[in-house]
């Protein structure tokens, strides 16, 4: 009989014990028995773990938005355009300046001339179609312009009223030099107007290029 | 009456007959009440708050070593019966490399609009609360991808309240199944480790 009553009485104190006791009392066997060797576990779905509301993030922060993505989306893949005509329009661009050095000839009709034009006339519609690009690009609401970003939009001031400059000027010199004209007045400026566009172009290319 | 006397008279015999076990009885209950009474205030909730961090990303290119960083993350650590869960998360948009046009990129990559957040979960023992070093299983969720991280070491420096963490975390760009970005054709490292330095204060 005493035997008995003792474990009975060991019996009730174990489960008084166990019963108190969240590691057992878990039923749906979720959580993970405590590591002894100093391994851990991430707790995924653990009942005690914090959650963003708790850290201050409510729902709305934490959950994005389809049109927040798709305004990146947008803006990137406009900026490739961009970026890639860009750099495609380098080629009509230093074309346009190595058929300068035979444009300039006395003779009304001069072939490198016309090349210049042509070549010239590639570059400028490229460059404007990449602008395009460039400017109606979704802008992200409160982004700090920092980096060289700043540089490569700076040199845009230079380069793109440049761009509207160069063939105006260059149409003026074309008009003189086919009536046996010498390049004169106005016109006598499209050589170092195109020289300092054509430069501010490159530089705004290297400046997204390399880290400085 | 006779019925009430008799069941008296049979109490005090069994309780004659088993004093031993009625006081052993009480004395088990007892010790079992006080070792309740210990685990539960043991296992007692306590929490920590992350006070400082530094988060670090890492990303490499021929033409570019990138570092992103952000100091806005917030966290919070609850221990409860010997364990502590651990919720880090930071917005995509907090990390500022230097490059306000790269990091929108990066944000553009990163699915940051759909998911703004990263979040780091991990779960720890309360006994490593003094160790120098911490192996942690992390749980990383970042651009709508959710990757474990195993045994990811971490130094850990307590001075009073306050635990400063230190270690890097070895995410790759695949892991999360992200498009490396790409500079004149040629793509990012697919390593993107990211350093951190957290300060946590235990919660008075």
């Amino acid at each position: 009989m005493r035997g008995f009553c003792l474990k009975i009485i060991a019996l009730v104190c174990a489960l008084l014990f166990a019963a108190h006791s969240p590691a057992f009392a878990q039923t749906d066997g979720s959580t993970p028995p405590a590591p002894t060797d100093g391994q851990t576990t991430a707790p995924s779905g653990s009942a005690n773990a914090p959650s963003l509301e708790d850290l201050g993030i409510s729902s709305s922060q934490a959950q994005g938005s389809a049109q927040d993505q798709a305004r990146l989306d947008k803006r990137s893949h406009m900026l490739k355009i961009h970026q890639r005509l860009g750099l495609i329009d380098t080629i009509p661009l230093a074309a346009t300046v190595a058929t300068s050095f035979g444009a300039g000839g006395r003779s009304t009709s001069n072939d490198w001339r016309w090349t210049h034009l042509a070549l010239g006339s590639a570059t400028g519609d490229l460059y404007f179609t990449s602008a395009y690009f460039a400017i109606f690009a979704p802008k992200i609401p409160g982004t700090q312009v920092k980096g060289p970003i700043r540089l490569h939009k700076a040199l845009a001031w230079i380069h793109g009223p440049g761009m509207i400059l160069t063939p105006i000027l260059g149409a003026m010199a074309f008009d003189e030099k086919s009536k046996g004209e010498r390049v004169h007045g106005i016109a006598s400026a499209h050589g170092p107007v195109a020289i300092v566009t054509a430069a501010a172009y490159g530089a705004a290319i290297l400046s997204l290029t390399f880290k400085w | 009456m006779a019925g009430a006397s008799s069941w008296g008279e049979l109490f005090g015999h069994f309780v004659n007959r088993n004093r031993k076990s009625l006081v052993a009885l009480v004395a088990l209950v007892a010790v079992a009440v006080a070792l309740i009474a210990v685990r539960d205030c043991a296992a007692q909730d306590s929490q920590w708050v992350l006070e400082q961090s530094t988060l670090t990303y890492h990303v490499s290119h021929p033409l570019h070593q990138v570092d992103g960083v952000s100091h806005a993350a917030r966290g919070k650590g609850v221990c409860h019966a010997g364990e502590c869960d651990f919720l880090i998360a930071v917005a995509v948009k907090s990390f500022d490399s230097g490059d306000s046009n790269r990091d929108l990129h990066m944000q553009q990559v990163t699915k940051a609009g759909q998911f703004p957040l990263v979040t780091v979960r991990t779960r720890l023992p309360e006994t490593l609360a003094g160790a120098a070093t911490i192996n942690a299983d992390l749980e990383v969720e970042f651009a709508g991808q959710t990757v474990q991280y195993k045994q990811v070491s971490f130094q850990q420096v307590t001075e009073g309240d306050q635990v400063r963490i230190t270690g890097a975390i070895p995410a790759k760009v695949s892991d999360f199944k992200i498009d490396p970005p790409s500079l004149f054709t040629v793509a990012i490292k697919n390593d993107i480790p990211v350093r951190v330095e957290m300060t946590w204060q235990r919660a008075k």
